[in-house]
């Protein structure tokens, strides 16, 4: 009887042990066990190192600096979109998710191309650009543009919960609007802005594309590219990879432990009175003229310019001669699209790995959903907290992690070079999605069903099939669909773990940038966005019917 | 009610496991798993150049039926994945863009000496005298240049640190290209003031980032003007595909850099390893070496469209027990930049 009450607790404990705690003790194993005796040499020869100071320095100050930036870009952007005659156009929310979606190892690419000597900015507009791009604002610029989306839907989703009593309870005791906003708005967003910064902090922390192709050029080396380097330079040096992996895990750490402390001081009920919006439509010319500027100057800065190199760069015949009609050929995709080819056969690999993977952390993510719940006991958070580990840990320390593991002698079998390598890691970095996907999905459901279920169910399997998995099904398709997109364009796992023989489009696209054809890359990386915001428009879709039908 | 629930997650979660086991019994392609599939296959870790190393590929398939799994890398990252699987070692014949880095995995006792049948006919600076690894290919580094922008030159290395050359200057990261190394060991072992020109350089502005392919757009696309170390075949080929840029090589001398290939120690199909070295020094692959531009390990192979090796100024570079000495000039040029 106890251990068929402990059953799922231990077979998803097994579970998560295997795919996210082994690493990571492989990874504090590495680093400190040599020959079988304690040793802090490794660790101590690292730390002793001056450039690591300027290291660690120069990955805190961006992920500050875009913290900042993204601030700037994503508070306004929220404003317009809960406030002016924009609350309606919920179509520009999937816009908006698109640079978030883009490789940033291609938006700054992009964003390269644009604005170098001789570049597309010189070649559009005959003069040079009246700033240095190439600065560490340039990077935090970049960066920004990839990350402000994630800000601004947390903003937005806050202050539109906020909306309604708050607002008519400001409107008949307070004074003037700013202050009422001053006073009152802007507290109550402090919880999901504190949490949705420190969250930028360590996406930024994590980030590789940007500083592998940006900030090298720059001389701005952070965490995560002198890890990969570690890895991937000769000469080899594990032991100073892991050492640092385990400084950015305790630097992460901390963040999340200051995070949790600040919301947890600083959560408001917000959601008690929900009178939802009562906007105003009735804007200013002003206000409309502005808002409408705003938006088509941040999509113009993320998507806009971005895609026109990627775009351009993929269609030209000759990459050292100017643009114009003759130099555009349409080459590159016909040869991506050849049956048999090196690039098709990538992108069709990229799909297969991130399906299963996406399917299978659909699964688990629907099990650990349902078993940890509303989080009340112990067992319960403790796999929450395990499960949701990658979210706070950097994908790179993960990878490191399960190198060491899955080559470590004393394991029987191994799946390393295998398929199921590259599918393994997808799914320890990615399950945070479908795990809090579904687990949104379920903290929605009414307390009634847990009683009806008890009363009417005839056996476990009728409630699984009629009931959770029905009104489950959209947040499981969700975290499904982010799962694949995220796999899709996943890129520094992919470089380390890939079997031979094998490549995916993220490092087919890479290595085209290493030492192929960057055209063929960039118009691979179209079709890989392509696909991507065909996803999206998907998962929008299906929400929306699941909205209407609920209503 | 909390029971049936959690009795329903368990029995999910087996289903998945049994799933997932189903899965990998079908999936498991006959490929990837070399230690039972006998003789037919070999694992090639092979440190570029992309194109040749695939035509080299099919064209050993088709003559000797040895099916080929190919890890295209650079040569670091090559290092790394051997050193990450010394428990369970997998690859058969490892090929590098160094012959410093062949060195040191031949000093570590990871390699095995074979000696091949056209051995002989391969150049002997760019092979080991033991056999260990043989030189089949090499490139030469030299000044890639936009032809848009830049009519004719003719500088020699010191000169970049003119002002006239300020800002428009750019080399291959020597942290990611083996042959950045190679040529900053060269230069400065040759020369007593090499160090200075580097310094000089640096102080010029000079643009260090990525590898050799990525310091070669820059050039392409018009950001800079000048590559120097710059991997001479890749130059050719960009060239031979309309791109406007060229390559000369200084008068007071460059570096050669071979890239080599060997069997290691551990491996597991020993006859397809050899086999695959006999085949990379044949004149069937040494042509197809020629054809990508690149200098053939035997010098009686016509070239294609390129100078040969006796055209090219060389300075002396002595590759013995080089590794040590090139992890010092690569930390010296860390610490200068």
């Amino acid at each position: 009887m106890i251990i068929r009450k402990h059953a799922p607790f231990t077979a998803l404990f097994i579970l998560l042990i295997i795919l996210a705690g082994a690493p990571l003790l492989a990874v504090l194993g590495y680093t400190f066990f040599k020959n079988g005796t304690l040793s802090f040499e490794s660790l101590l020869t690292v730390l002793q190192d001056n450039n690591i100071i300027k290291t660690m320095q120069n990955s805190l100050l961006l992920g500050l600096y875009v913290i900042a930036a993204t601030t700037c870009i994503a508070l306004p952007l929220a404003i317009i979109r809960t406030k002016t005659f924009l609350v309606k156009k919920d179509w520009l929310d999937i816009v908006f998710i698109i640079p978030f979606m883009t490789p940033p190892y291609i938006g700054s690419m992009g964003w390269i191309l644009f604005m170098q000597h001789n570049g597309y900015y010189e070649q559009l507009f005959s003069s040079e650009a009246p700033f240095t791009f190439f600065s560490v604002p340039g990077m935090v610029f970049i960066m920004s543009m990839h990350l402000y989306p994630f800000l601004y839907l947390m903003l937005k989703n806050a202050l539109l919960r906020l909306d309604g009593s708050f607002q008519e309870a400001t409107l008949i005791y307070g004074g003037h609007p700013i202050i009422n906003w001053i006073r009152v708005v802007l507290p109550l967003l402090s919880s999901s802005y504190v949490m949705a910064a420190l969250l930028i902090f360590i996406k930024t922390l994590a980030e590789f594309g940007t500083p592998a192709t940006f900030g090298k050029r720059i001389g701005y080396d952070v965490f995560i590219t002198e890890i990969h380097g570690y890895l991937s330079r000769w000469p080899i040096n594990i032991s100073a990879a892991t050492s640092l992996s385990l400084i950015l895990l305790s630097v992460c750490m901390i963040i999340w432990y200051i995070q949790n402390l600040i919301s947890r001081r600083y959560t408001y009920g917000t959601h008690s009175g929900r009178s939802i919006s009562s906007s105003q439509t009735k804007d200013s010319l002003l206000v409309r003229i502005f808002s409408i500027g705003y938006v088509l100057l941040i999509l113009g800065l993320s998507i806009g310019i971005p895609y026109f190199s990627i775009v351009v760069t993929s269609l030209l015949k000759v990459r050292g001669e100017p643009l114009s009609f003759s130099n555009l050929t349409l080459s590159h995709y016909t040869e991506l699209f050849t049956v048999g080819s090196s690039s098709l056969q990538a992108l069709l690999n990229s799909i297969n790995y991130a399906f299963i993977a996406s399917t299978i952390a659909a699964l688990i993510g629907f099990c650990i959903a349902l078993y940890v719940g509303d989080a009340k006991k112990k067992p319960q958070q403790l796999l929450d907290f395990i499960s949701l580990l990658s979210n706070i840990i950097p994908g790179i320390v993960f990878v490191v992690g399960l190198i060491l593991f899955w080559n470590a002698a004393w394991l029987p079998a191994t799946i390393y070079n295998t398929n199921w390598m590259p599918i393994l890691t997808y799914i320890v970095l990615f399950l945070p999605f479908s795990v809090q996907y579904t687990k949104s999905a379920l903290s929605q459901l009414h307390q009634s069903i847990y009683q009806s279920n008890a009363v009417f169910a005839q056996n476990n399997w009728v409630i699984l099939l009629k009931v959770w998995l029905p009104l489950l099904g959209q947040g499981i398709l969700a975290g499904w669909m982010m799962t694949f997109i995220i796999s899709m364009r996943e890129l520094v796992g992919s470089l380390l773990i890939l079997p031979p023989s094998v490549e995916t489009s993220a490092t087919y696209i890479y290595s085209q940038f290493e030492q192929g054809d960057v055209s063929k890359g960039m118009a691979m990386a179209f079709i890989t966005v392509l696909l991507t915001v065909v996803c999206i428009f998907l998962i929008e879709i299906m929400q929306r019917k699941a909205l209407s039908r609920n209503e | 009610m909390k029971k049936l629930k959690l009795t329903a997650m368990a029995a999910i979660l087996t289903t998945t496991l049994l799933l997932g086991a189903c899965g990998t019994d079908q999936n498991e392609d006959p490929g990837t798993d070399n230690t039972s599939s006998g003789n037919h296959v070999i694992t090639v870790y092979s440190a570029g150049p992309g194109g040749l190393a695939e035509n080299i590929q099919e064209a050993f398939e088709a003559e000797t039926g040895i099916k080929v799994e190919m890890f295209q890398s650079t040569t670091g990252k090559i290092l790394s994945r051997l050193e990450a699987e010394a428990n369970n070692p997998v690859a058969d014949v490892v090929v590098l863009a160094s012959v410093p880095s062949m060195e040191g995995l031949k000093s570590e006792n990871k390699l095995q000496a074979y000696q091949a049948e056209n051995g002989d006919s391969i150049n002997p600076d760019w092979s080991d005298p033991e056999h260990y690894y043989y030189g089949y290919s090499a490139a030469a580094l030299g000044v890639a240049y936009n032809t848009n922008q830049i009519e004719s030159i003719d500088a020699d290395w010191n000169d970049f640190s003119d002002p006239e050359w300020q800002g428009r200057v750019t080399m291959p990261d020597p942290t990611s290209s083996g042959s950045a190394v190679d040529f900053l060991y060269g230069l400065t072992n040759a020369n007593d003031d090499g160090w200075d020109i580097v310094q000089n350089w640096i102080d010029n502005d000079l643009l260090i980032a990525g590898a050799n392919k990525e310091s070669l757009n820059a050039v392409i696309t018009g950001d800079k003007d000048v590559v120097v170390s710059a991997v001479d075949y890749m130059t050719y080929k960009a060239k031979h595909d309309g791109e406007p840029v060229d390559i000369y090589y200084p008068k007071s001398g460059t570096v050669i850099s071979p890239r080599a290939a060997g069997i290691l120690a551990d491996a597991q199909n020993l006859e397809g390893a050899q086999a695959f070295i006999d085949f990379l020094l044949s004149d069937t692959a040494q042509q197809m070496v020629a054809e990508a531009y690149i200098l053939p390990g035997n010098g009686a192979i016509e070239l294609n469209d390129r100078p040969a090796l006796n055209e090219i100024p060389t300075l002396p570079v002595d590759w013995e027990n080089a590794e040590e000495k090139q992890i010092e000039t690569l930390n010296e040029f860390t610490s200068r930049n």
